[in-house]
């Protein structure tokens, strides 16, 4: 006999890994987070969550560097992604290529060669936590933010300048009012790519501040590995607060036309 | 200052990109409320002379004026000059409403300034100062202008430049168009162009249609003294593109405003224009009404470019008598006896009745029904002569041929160029010059193309093949690359003919040798031959320039 495949059966391995692997994560977060050492339920670590000035403090630092670390790699990565798009400069993507390449190589090893790099000229973690965190930050996601607004911006019409500047735009203008507008989608994604991912990052500021700064996914591990589990599970639902939340907020923005695609 | 007629006026202007003449010496003028055409093949230079007066490109020579202002290296925000876009470049994230309203938001009002005792204030005119500066910015880079031409030109511009410094005009400031203004223009705008009920929709659930009056509107909401519309019909299907040529006719009638078009397409070059501008590889080929270009076409490339036509090459016999086909006829256009002319006929102009009663006799070789009239071919020994006739005949049969001498056109031949309307492909990749093969290099037909192992063309990519045996072309050979050749038995020889007309031009013999189907080849030599000698014919591959009559696509393999 033959076995035969429906469409929606072929879809059962994914919602198996699903489930795995996100589904039930999620629910022993939540678990853990209102159960005590011997399984029983508590509100212990919401309350020591909010009473700790030093935990709100880590929140707070945290939301400030995931802020600045995405509004710096915008202001950097958007002008290289407007060269790029421009096939003059790119023709072969190979510049492309060579901005997104250090993706491919683990970012652990590459942190700690950024901080050998960085004492080497002087910038040493322990007397500059702030800078040389920022900086492995911006090194670090850099690329999340050139892709999505690359391909954005690939698309963008160049008659729509032209039309643009014959509608009456001086040079500015062309760019407030017709090329920003148009890669808002792009914008948003790259957003989303890096202001997450630096909020719960540990390895860069461990490396690179010399553990001198805590963000909060340091602040988690910190929880894990001192067998706080309800601590460091209450802390993760709050990451994942702030994830949906996030989502909440954009979801419009993608939703107006096809930008969604460069949601790569 | 100029003729104030004139709204635009182009002077000796050229436009030369890498080394490259893509518009040379063009001179126009174009009259208020005129609706004017630029016609010719993709690559004649005509897209570029449009974007030279929207602003796009400032010209290498050559000035353009607007009401005698001269605005030749004005930005194109500065021109009262809107466009309308090949494949509309609407903005997608706004919506028909906003897209219209831009320009008008952007859009500032001048109001005299005036002090206290109601007098106006007086100040230094800082645009023109900074257009001044600009212009004489853009001389200095210019490559195209010698060191001497330069400096004449800046030190022109300096002399105003301090004219402007020292006599202050009225000044003015500037305010918005407010938001009640800005509604009655584009709900006007939207009237003109048939979308009142659409203002709220987004840019992507528009038709191409739709799209198209949007991208109108968006032009003449801001009402220019010009619009410039890029063949902006390209890219709708036929019957769309047949309402939208007769309602931007329309429009222009109740707008008032100039319009320049520029098109491919001969057929709405002459439904649409007041005024056709013919180009071909950035030289104006002619300029006239649609009615004397089509009667009266100035050159083989119009008379070919516009409308069906036969061509042929012929000579002046007597006065007011020219010989082609074999046969003399009567004509109206007087030529020196013995001149080479280019003769057009009209399908349309030839008379069909019975053998012998005509001036010639011909055999129907193919017809096809085109709906209101029949298109013939008839062959006239070897030559082939295109009818359109609304009676049926039967398919091989004899007929008698009338050309009436109103319906000869005759063109001085230009001697610069062998042009051959009615050559064809031949199966081995050859060249078909009346039944003689030659070699020629057919990846010029698409660029980056190549030839592979089977004779197909292949693309750039090497994702489409191309089939182009039996493809219509036209074939053109410049008189110096025809070569002469005694022996007329050696291989190289491409073809045989006889040598009818010889002029010697001081250095140089210029000859006309005719092969036995009446094919004429004009080429020059240093060498005497006599009238009546039979040589052959070479021509180097890549001498020969194609191009195809159908769009290259037709022939994808």
């Amino acid at each position: 006999m033959k076995l035969r495949f429906q469409r929606k059966e072929l879809c059962i391995p994914y919602f198996v890994f699903l489930i795995l692997f996100v589904i039930i994560p999620i629910f022993l977060i939540i678990y853990y987070a209102f159960t005590d050492t011997n399984g029983n339920f508590t509100f212990d670590a919401l309350v020591n969550f909010f009473s700790s000035t030093n935990k709100l403090n880590v929140l707070l630092v945290s939301l400030l560097f995931g802020l600045v670390n995405t509004i710096l790699c915008l202001v950097i990565g958007y002008p290289i992604a407007y060269l790029l798009s421009n096939k003059k400069y790119n023709s072969n993507y190979i510049i492309v290529m060579l901005f997104v390449m250090p993706m491919w190589i683990n970012f652990v090893l590459r942190t700690g060669a950024t901080r050998d790099v960085l004492s080497w000229i002087g910038i040493s973690g322990g007397e500059h936590p702030y800078i040389t965190t920022m900086i492995g930050m911006v090194y670090n996601y850099l690329p999340f933010v050139i892709l999505p607004l690359y391909s954005t911006m690939l698309k963008l019409d160049k008659s729509q300048i032209e039309a643009a500047i014959d509608l009456g735009c001086n040079r500015v203008q062309v760019f407030t009012k017709s090329i920003f507008p148009q890669s808002i989608p792009g914008v948003i994604s790259a957003a989303m790519m890096v202001f997450m991912p630096t909020m719960s990052s540990y390895v860069i500021p461990d490396v690179l501040a010399e553990g001198k700064i805590v963000l909060f996914g340091n602040s988690i591990y910190l929880s894990y590995s001192n067998y706080q589990w309800g601590d460091g599970s209450f802390m993760a639902l709050i990451m994942l607060f702030i994830v949906v939340i996030c989502m909440l907020a954009t979801r419009n923005f993608g939703d107006k036309d096809e930008g969604k695609a460069s949601t790569w | 200052m100029e003729d104030k007629n004139y709204i635009i006026d182009l002077k000796n202007v050229s436009k030369i990109f890498d080394g490259v003449t893509v518009v040379d010496n063009f001179n126009l003028y174009v009259k208020k409320g005129e609706f004017i055409t630029f016609l010719g093949p993709s690559g004649c230079g005509k897209s570029t002379t449009l974007r030279m007066i929207a602003g796009f490109e400032f010209p290498s020579k050559g000035e353009i004026l607007l009401k005698g202002k001269d605005i030749t290296n004005a930005p194109p925000n500065k021109r009262p000059i809107n466009m309308v876009f090949q494949r509309y470049a609407l903005f997608p994230h706004l919506d028909v409403y906003d897209n219209i309203a831009f320009g008008l938001r952007l859009k500032k009002i001048p109001i005299e300034l005036l002090d206290e005792e109601g007098k106006p204030v007086l100040k230094v005119n800082k645009e023109k100062v900074k257009q001044l500066k600009a212009d004489i910015r853009h001389t200095k880079w210019n490559k195209a202008l010698t060191q001497e031409e330069k400096e004449t030109k800046i030190n022109e511009l300096n002399s105003k430049l301090e004219e402007v410094l020292a006599n202050p005009e009225p000044a003015y400031k500037y305010r918005k168009l407010s938001n009640q203004e800005i509604d009655k223009k584009v709900a006007r705008a939207l009237k003109i162009v048939d979308l009142e009920a659409l203002e709220d929709r987004d840019i992507s659930t528009l038709s191409g249609g739709q799209q198209q009056r949007v991208a109108i509107a968006r032009a003449i909401v801001n009402e220019p003294e010009i619009l410039l519309l890029d063949e902006p019909l390209g890219a709708l299907d036929l019957k769309m593109r047949k309402d939208m040529q007769l309602e931007l006719k329309e429009m222009h009638e109740k707008l008032g405003i100039t319009f320049i078009y520029v098109t491919h397409d001969q057929e709405e070059a002459l439904t649409m224009s007041d005024t056709i501008v013919v180009m071909k590889d950035g030289v104006i080929q002619q300029i006239g009404t649609p009615k004397s270009i089509y009667d009266e076409p100035k050159n083989a490339f119009v008379a070919d470019f516009i409308g069906e036509s036969n061509i042929f090459n012929a000579t002046m016999i007597d006065k007011l008598k020219v010989r082609f086909l074999n046969t003399n006829f009567d004509c109206l256009d007087d030529y020196p006896i013995n001149e080479k002319v280019d003769v057009v006929v009209r399908p349309e102009d030839v008379i069909i009745t019975e053998p012998n009663k005509g001036q010639l006799n011909g055999i129907i070789q193919n017809r096809i029904f085109k709906g209101v009239n029949y298109e013939y071919t008839i062959i006239i020994n070897k030559n082939e002569l295109m009818i359109k006739d609304t009676h049926e005949y039967a398919l091989n049969k004899e007929v008698g041929l009338i050309i009436d001498k109103d319906a000869i056109h005759i063109m001085k031949k230009d001697f610069v160029t062998n042009i051959y309307t009615d050559a064809y492909i031949s199966k081995n990749n050859k060249v078909m010059i009346d039944e003689s093969p030659f070699e020629c290099d057919l990846t010029q037909l698409l660029a980056g193309s190549s030839i592979d192992e089977d004779g197909y063309l292949v693309s750039k990519d090497k994702k489409k093949k191309y089939d182009l045996a039996d493809a219509d072309v036209v074939a053109e050979i410049d008189i110096n690359d025809v070569e002469i050749v005694d022996d007329i038995n050696a291989d190289e020889v491409e073809a045989v003919g006889e040598i009818v007309d010889l002029v010697y031009k001081g250095d140089h013999y210029q000859l006309i040798v005719r092969t036995d189907s009446e094919e004429d080849f004009v080429c020059v030599t240093p060498y005497t031959y006599n009238l009546n000698d039979k040589v052959g014919i070479k021509v180097n591959k890549d001498k020969i320039r194609l191009r195809l009559k159908k769009d290259i696509n037709e022939y994808e393999a």
